[in-house]
């Protein structure tokens, strides 16, 4: 991108091994995931428009093209960009520098990660140029995805790839956190940043593999003639669901711990002031989350037919998951109270999170009630939920993250006032295009449905003003993302520390940080916490 | 803080007049309407977490904006004991109204479950792409996905319907909106949902869970006729077939 | 985007670390692995699948001999962390065969009396995997003794034991090969019942697993035949082996005697 500047050496780069560069290889792939997910995402909703054909050929070849979008806009956006763009950037910009470690533990395995989740990447988007396009959704639900004609093999190692990735990623960052901290600090210590990677990072570990595991039995399956979900050979077609749900549930965690991580060390830092209720945060909330999150994965399999003592008994758990997130919440929100708020973007992120995180998680509770789920689920309203609190709430986690960050990494001011432009497109945007779904959702409309002419006609209109939303968004991103490219080239420089935190990664690296990040190595006092406002 | 605490107090309140409120009905129970009675309720229990929440966070954004450059926030020091209530509390209130909602949601659950004994049993056969409905009295009807033909699901008002579901291929679901109900179908397996048709009338159910191609097609006609429509329906069928 | 100024930033002494290894590593996966299966089973074109796999396998091992030559010879970033990593690690492939073992469960279990489904083979040879049992443990243990020749800073101890265990790993995997020979002989294949599903799926992962514990066995004996070790590489490396000695015994009474 700049290299036009003296300091750009291309192999520096690709052979790099050292976090921070890591971390933005991270940044430009789960960019460049999301942009071209958001891409299909403006399909998807071209398409939904209108209640026939909008844009694809005609009634029959339409389902093939718009499960394909549709295939890539889920793959992609959660695996391509949400957990890369956390666990991948954000963790591996800022990890090592939080805790005061020169890298991480082993760069090299580091790197591997980095390129493993780029191979994914690559993967993916042979979607768009084979003849058998995958099309079995980010799901992947036999027995359809064993008997489509489409390349299941291709979703299976886009899977692969990316969770040996995560898992190594995972074990990497563990160690580094037990082990590297500037000595001198304890537990209750770190920032909240690093205890909600901490956590999802252990959900990543355990639950992943299992995940790899049902998508390997995918395989063999489909190419090698094995039975495991075949019911006619001994085979049970439900089993991949709750393999598949037993990783993906947590999942959900491993995206919105960081997410809430980041919004934390925004709140702190632009309010000045100390997290409130930390302990209960870090250890009611966070490390509760990590030890409920592999007993609720029954919620999204409650009309699947399921025994039902298990939909009951996991509705309960599901619904207690309330708790802990309800304590990080409060811990959250009460952060801000008596603080000295400074607004700039990521604090305006920040202040739209609040609402998010409502909406997105108190839409959550119907559908963690067994017998709501039975009308609710598998509708728009799914996706309205999951949209606020992921599509949104943790996408404008990374958002923030970036622009928050931006100084540090880039060494450069970002342009304030473009920022805040589209982020207003950004919200306005996404509340257009989301309301309208949980309206028709609770009336009724399917997912994954391009043409719903057999419903009232008003579906209609509500698709159609979701869709303006999905272009007012597309404008937003846009704003957004070129402030980014354009402001690393020609941003004004940035004050060493500009918002004032009292964080390792800004109070005691130059900016950006070099090589090895710590000019003298940290130690810490027993009295400091990065959020000591003095 | 202390606000907040009241505030989520009457909250707990709140939903504890909402439980009081549920009544009883008599005869064969009414999924669907039980739906519509619990969906308010939980409505309305969100409404107000949210609006607690969301005034507390909006206004203390909009109340402690910072008035100077380097300002540093003022938030008062808890000792543990308030840091300890302050998570303890929430979590009980928390606790309470998600024990409020599960018990309300069993409820209206059983009565899912639970069919009627009177109830009119419907095999049901979804594949890639038809409907196939067969009445234990030997009749059979279809909805196919393409041609749109066939009389779909006909039912007579008045009598409980039993589902008895399964796929030849992959999984398909059956959804009745307007009744509130869906469950998967699956090969080698047998699910059951049951509704009570309650008005004459028209609707559709439709497949909810992905199948391919021509998933957003696979829907079917619903027809809720009086008894001797059903009877004169059932005959024509019979000699049809 | 970071890059134009950290160019100019000589706080620091250090320079940028960097390694082609681990890009090699993935690429020659992505062709040797990815590409190669793709090809292969789902375009059935062996032509091309023999082309990425020539294109990828020079480029892996390229890769790991790099690695390995790196990870002999430089310092890592902090002392003693890899025999903590690896654990951590084995903890996620546990659960990785927990999700086979989860999966042969449920298919056993809900097939009920119907067991061992049609088509399996009255006279499965139970005597092989004791044998393969033996040997395994019995690798297990020469590796322990290769482990403490070399604290003892014995080379040729430990170079022979450490042989010796490579030629005990060889030979079960040996033992695999001609058990699957022979049962695939019979007409039991993986797509023959759910049992055969299980079988292969399950004593095959084991077997990668094995692969890959006798390749890094490899990497250390040619480090040690050019005389240098590595005591943490040694020590994970074996702990790997024990991990894979371990999952065997779930296979033996799960698959074989269950
Ligand atoms: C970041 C991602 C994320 C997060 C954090 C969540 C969080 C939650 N989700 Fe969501 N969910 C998804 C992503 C996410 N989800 C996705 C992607 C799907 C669809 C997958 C697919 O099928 O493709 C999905 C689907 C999904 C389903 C299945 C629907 C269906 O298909 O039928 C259910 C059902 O229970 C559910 C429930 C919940 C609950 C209870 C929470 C809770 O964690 C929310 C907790 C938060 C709050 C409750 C708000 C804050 C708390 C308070 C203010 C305290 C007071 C509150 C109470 C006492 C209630 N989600
Ligand atoms: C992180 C997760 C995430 C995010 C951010 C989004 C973002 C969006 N999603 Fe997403 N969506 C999912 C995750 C996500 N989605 C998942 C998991 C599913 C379920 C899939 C399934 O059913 O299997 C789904 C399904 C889904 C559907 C359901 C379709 C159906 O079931 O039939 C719809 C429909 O409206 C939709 C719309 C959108 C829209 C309009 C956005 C918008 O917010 C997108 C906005 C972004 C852009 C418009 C891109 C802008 C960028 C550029 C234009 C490039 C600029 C580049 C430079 C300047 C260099 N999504
Ligand atoms: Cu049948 Cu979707
Ligand atoms: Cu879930």
């Amino acid at each position: 991108m700049s290299s036009a500047s003296s300091g750009f050496k291309l192999g520096e780069w690709i052979f790099t091994t050292d976090h921070k560069r890591i971390g933005v290889l991270y940044l430009i792939g789960s960019i460049a995931a999301f942009a071209v997910a958001g891409l299909m995402a403006l399909l998807i909703r071209i398409e939904q428009s209108s209640p026939g054909p909008t844009i694809v050929s005609d009634a029959y070849t339409g389902g093939d093209q718009y499960n394909v979008w549709l295939y890539f806009h889920g793959a992609a956006m959660i695996l391509g960009f949400l957990i890369p763009g956390l666990t991948g950037f954000a963790a591996n910009y800022l990890l090592p520098l939080m805790i005061g470690a020169k890298d991480v533990a082993f760069p090299r395995i580091n790197a591997l990660s980095v390129w493993l989740f780029w191979a994914g990447i690559v993967v993916a988007l042979l979607t768009f140029i084979v003849p058998d396009k995958p099309d079995v959704m980010w799901t992947g639900y036999p027995p359809y995805s064993i008997t489509t004609a489409g390349n299941t093999a291709l979703y299976v190692f886009t899977v692969h790839l990316m969770g040996f990735s995560s898992i190594l990623a995972a074990v990497n960052f563990l160690v580094t956190i037990i082990y590297m901290r500037a000595p001198g600090m304890g537990w209750n210590q770190l920032n909240m940043f690093v205890w909600s990677c901490l956590t999802a990072l252990i959900i990543q570990l355990i639950f992943v593999p299992v995940l790899a595991a049902a998508v390997t039995l995918l395989l063999f399956d489909r190419y090698l003639g094995t039975h495991f979900f075949d019911p006619a050979n001994g085979g049970d077609v439900l089993l991949y669901q709750n393999l598949f749900w037993f990783y993906s549930h947590p999942a959900v965690y491993v995206i919105f711990l960081p997410a809430m991580g980041i919004f934390y060390e925004i709140f702190a830092t632009m309010a000045k002031n100390p997290i409130f209720n930390y302990k209960a945060a870090v250890y009611g909330g966070m490390c509760f989350i990590v030890l409920i999150s592999g007993e609720v994965w029954i919620h999204h399999l409650y009309y699947s037919g399921m025994p039902d003592w298990l939909r009951i008994g996991q509705m309960i758990t599901t619904l207690m998951i309330s708790v802990p997130v309800g304590l990080m919440t409060i811990s959250l929100f009460g952060t801000l109270y008596k603080g000295a708020i400074t607004f700039n973007v990521p604090m305006y992120y920040g202040t739209a999170a609040l609402y998010l995180l409502l909406i997105g998680g108190l839409t959550g509770i119907p559908l963690a009630m067994t017998v709501m789920a039975v009308h609710l689920g598998e509708t728009s309203f799914v996706h309205a939920h999951f949209h606020f609190i992921m599509g949104i709430f943790s996408t404008f986690a990374v958002f923030a993250a970036v622009d928050f960050w931006f100084p540090k990494i880039a060494g450069k001011m970002l342009n304030e006032k473009q920022g805040k432009l589209g982020f207003w497109f950004n919200f306005i945007g996404v509340n257009i295009t989301f309301w309208p779904l949980f309206i028709i959702g609770v009336e009724g409309m399917p997912r994954r449905y391009w043409d719903y002419s057999q419903f009232p006609v008003h579906f209609g209109s509500y698709h159609k003003i979701a869709t303006i939303g999905a272009f007012i968004v597309a404008i937003g991103m846009v704003l957004t993302i070129s402030n980014w490219l354009i402001s690393a080239i020609k941003g004004e420089k940035a004050p060493s520390n500009p918002w004032g935190s009292n964080s390792l990664e800004w109070t005691h690296t130059a900016t950006p940080p070099g090589p090895g990040n710590f000019p003298t190595p940290v130690t810490v006092d027993a009295n400091w916490t990065p959020y000591n406002y003095k | 803080m202390k606000r907040a605490v009241s505030a989520m107090v009457l909250m707990g309140l709140g939903s504890a007049a909402a439980l009081a409120e549920a009544g009883a009905k008599g005869g064969i129970p009414d999924p669907a309407a039980s739906w519509n009675h619990l969906w308010h309720d939980v409505l309305l229990d969100l409404f107000i977490i949210g609006i607690v929440f969301l005034t507390a966070g909006l206004y203390w954004v909009w109340k402690y904006r910072a008035s100077r450059p380097n300002q540093i926030g003022t938030a008062p020091k808890f000792d543990k004991i308030t840091l300890i209530g302050l998570a303890v509390v929430p979590s009980f209130i928390f606790m309470a109204d998600d024990f409020y909602l599960a018990a309300k949601g069993w409820t209206v659950w059983n009565e899912y479950r639970d069919v009627p004994r009177n109830a009119m049993e419907v095999k049901v056969t979804g594949s890639m792409w038809s409907w196939n409905f067969e009445y234990d009295n030997g009749a059979s009807s279809s909805f196919v996905v393409d041609s749109k033909e066939g009389d779909g699901l006909v039912v007579p008002v008045g009598k409980p319907v039993v589902l008895r579901m399964t796929s030849t291929d992959v999984v398909h679901s059956f959804f009745l909106p307007d009744y509130r109900v869906k469950e998967d179908l699956m090969p080698g397996r047998v699910t059951y949902l049951w509704f009570n048709p309650v008005k004459a009338g028209e609707t559709i159910a439709t497949c909810a869970e992905y199948c391919g191609n021509r998933h957003s097609f696979m829907w079917t006609k619903v027809k809720m006729v009086p008894q001797a429509e059903f009877d004169a329906w059932v005959a024509k069928k019979k000699q049809g077939a | 985007m970071s890059n134009s100024t950290t160019g100019h930033n000589h706080a620091q002494a250090h320079h940028w670390e960097t390694s082609a290894a681990p890009l090699l590593v993935v690429l020659g996966v992505l062709f040797a692995v990815v590409f190669c299966f793709v090809e292969w089973i789902t375009y059935n074109n062996k032509m091309l699948a023999i082309i990425c796999a020539g294109i990828g396998t020079p480029l892996l091992l390229a890769g790991i001999a790099k690695w390995t030559a790196e990870a002999l010879t430089q310092k890592p970033v902090m002392e003693g962390l890899t025999p903590i990593a690896l654990p951590i690690f084995i903890v996620s492939e546990v659960f990785i065969f927990m999700g086979l073992f989860v999966s042969y469960w449920t298919m056993r279990l809900s097939a009920g009396p119907n067991w061992p489904p049609a088509g399996t083979p009255t006279d499965m040879n139970l005597v092989l995997p004791i044998i393969m049992t033996v040997i395994l443990v019995a690798s297990s243990f020469t590796y322990h003794i290769a482990e403490i020749k070399s604290e003892q800073n014995n080379m040729g101890g430990f170079r022979l034991w450490l042989f010796l265990s490579i030629i005990l790993g060889a030979i079960f995997l040996g033992c695999t090969a001609y058990e699957y020979n022979h049962l695939i002989h019979i007409n039991f294949v993986p797509s023959t019942n759910a049992y055969s599903t299980a079988f292969y799926s399950i004593t095959g992962f084991h077997a990668s697993h094995v692969v890959v514990g006798l390749g890094s066995f490899l990497t250390v004996l040619i480090a040690a035949l050019a005389g240098k070790t590595n005591k943490s590489l040694t020590f994970c490396v074996g702990l790997y082996w024990h991990f894979v000695d371990v999952v065997w015994f779930f296979v033996v009474s799960q698959v074989y005697y269950w």
